[in-house]
């Protein structure tokens, strides 16, 4: 009998963690080698295909003088707040479609014709309602973030186990301590993708939603330095766009994720990405 | 013969189940007049081929499907749905997964309203009962599958239900521990004086646990044998496969179960 035996995935992920530090790193160090080599090809006009080093200079450029930092404080605070607001109406619509039928049977013809249009195609309506700024770039990211975490919702209270149901319901428990004790914790690994995904989704509109509805943030900045040929200056919004996200996955989104699933050595199943 | 002055303690009263099957798109009747009395601290086991609704009238005597006609009386009183009176073992254990084997086993407890300490006290007795000293903290997938169905039984009598219903509870374990779930069970019973219900596609299980062995005839399932197991307890395999009266049990009842399999299907 394997009595007390641990869960495999405990016992690999000290292993793991010890060789992947530099197995991450050396991809991006041989991408940058073959950039840098790439441009001092001077094949392409400078302005067309900046070197690593210009993109250093200004990346260094940007942070002092604030700029990047700036448009950082300013695009997160859109994303949170878009989140935020998003994933409030979300949440407790997904617990009412899912445990009521009546409201499912009304909101699901509703929520599958919207869930089909991508939140940037919210932009011109947002420009309308909000103006541009950051108003209409929550707007859209609300919209974003909206599906994927109703829809994961959805499909986490639609898996959770009949007979889970029915064996606390024969120990006495009523409706509401079905839902307290097994319908919020079953669901809540299929939630914590949705959320995950939701930001995903959120952060991709959020540089789109920038780049047109806004005078500032990370997309606006890269936009606008297009105008401007500052080629160097569009990489470093690129990079800062995608370290951000790195970080808010790596550090705080998937962490989230895995302790509630590897904990109750629950199996993901049938989670889909809306 | 039954002891003078215990008292029916579950009492199914003519008992029918049709449902409607919508691949074949007709009704089908799982289960057709059974009447069925269980006493105070009797081990009863419903025994019938695959598809002969046994498992539908312990799902229905748990209030969790409906009969189409009759009505079962736990304690006197109907059942209309389920309640903590009738706590179910089930085959897939069906514990908790965010849940400790502790906090499973309080549960029932503690819907109850009772405070923390006391209920934790009674959970361990449950452990120690089952055997599961040491393993209060672990959750449901760090235990193996006997263990899970110690926890899930422990969790049900934690509750002190009228009466025990089992679902075919040893059929997902390896034959070995199958064994020593069934004589453990047999033990923890008599200890408990638990009244139980049980549900099995095994004859020598049904023989080896019970006071008496019920037995279902194919679909749709009704009562073709009701037979009282006259064996010495407690009861340990070693002792029982030779036993005479064991291999007449299990003959008489093979031979039911065989002639009744299809004999009573209704025309179509």
């Amino acid at each position: 009998m394997s009595v007390g035996d641990r869960p495999a995935g405990e016992i690999k992920r000290p292993k793991r963690a010890s060789t992947s530090w530099l197995a991450e790193v050396m991809p991006f160090v041989v991408g940058i080698l073959i950039w840098q080599a790439l441009s001092s090809l001077n094949v392409w006009p400078r302005v067309l295909f900046p070197s690593p080093l210009e993109v250093a200079h200004a990346f260094v450029a940007d942070i002092a003088s604030g700029v990047l930092l700036v448009n950082l404080g300013v695009s997160l605070k859109s994303l949170i707040l878009g989140f935020a607001l998003g994933a409030a109406i979300a949440i407790p619509l997904g617990y009412l479609m899912g445990l009521n039928r009546a409201s499912r049977d009304f909101f699901d013809p509703l929520v599958n014709l919207l869930q089909a249009i991508p939140g940037l195609a919210w932009i011109p309506f947002a420009i309308l309602w909000f103006g541009l700024g950051q108003g209409a770039v929550t707007f859209i990211i609300v919209m974003s973030v909206f599906f994927p975490v109703l829809h994961n919702l959805l499909t986490g209270i639609r898996m959770v186990q009949p007979v889970l149901i029915e064996a606390v319901q024969t120990l006495g428990a009523g409706r509401a301590a079905v839902i307290s004790h097994v319908i919020f914790p079953a669901t809540l690994p299929n939630l914590m993708t949705g959320i995950r995904l939701g930001i995903a989704f959120g952060f991709r509109s959020l540089v789109g939603g920038e780049m047109i509805a806004s005078t500032d943030g990370l997309g606006y900045a890269i936009f606008n330095a297009q105008q401007y040929f500052q080629s160097a200056r569009i990489v470093v919004g690129m990079l800062a766009i995608g370290i951000t996200w790195l970080i808010m996955d790596r550090l705080i989104l998937r962490p989230i994720e895995q302790r509630t699933t590897m904990r109750w050595g629950l199996v993901r199943e049938g989670i889909e990405t809306a | 013969m039954i002891p003078a002055g215990m008292t029916d303690i579950l009492c199914a009263k003519d008992v029918s189940k049709t449902y409607f099957d919508t691949v074949a798109k007709d009704d089908v009747v799982a289960l057709s007049g059974i009447s069925l009395s269980v006493r105070e601290h009797e081990f009863v086991s419903v025994i019938g081929p695959s598809g002969c609704g046994k498992s539908t009238f312990l799902r229905i005597v748990a209030g969790l499907d409906k009969p189409t006609s009759g009505e079962i009386l736990v304690s006197g009183r109907k059942v209309t749905g389920p309640g903590a009176d009738r706590g179910m073992v089930f085959q897939e254990y069906a514990l908790l997964p965010w849940k400790t084997t502790e906090a499973n086993i309080e549960f029932g407890p503690r819907l109850k309203g009772m405070p923390k300490d006391k209920r934790r006290a009674i959970a361990q007795r449950f452990v120690d009962l089952v055997g599961l000293k040491g393993f209060e903290k672990k959750y449901p997938h760090q235990l193996s599958g006997g263990m899970r169905q110690r926890a899930a039984v422990a969790r049900v009598l934690a509750n002190n239900p009228t009466v025990l219903l089992m679902d075919e509870p040893f059929a997902a374990v390896d034959a070995m521990t199958r064994q020593r779930l069934q004589e453990e069970l047999t033990t923890i019973t008599a200890v408990e004086r638990t009244t139980v219900l049980f549900i099995t596609h095994a004859i020598e299980e049904a023989i080896f646990l019970s006071d008496r062995v019920v037995a279902l005839s194919g679909r749709p399932g009704r009562i073709v044998a009701d037979l009282r197991i006259d064996l010495p307890r407690p009861r340990r395999w070693e002792d029982l496969v030779h036993h005479a009266g064991f291999i007449g049990y299990r003959d008489e009842l093979n031979q039911c179960i065989h002639a009744n399999a299809d004999a009573h299907r209704e025309p179509a």
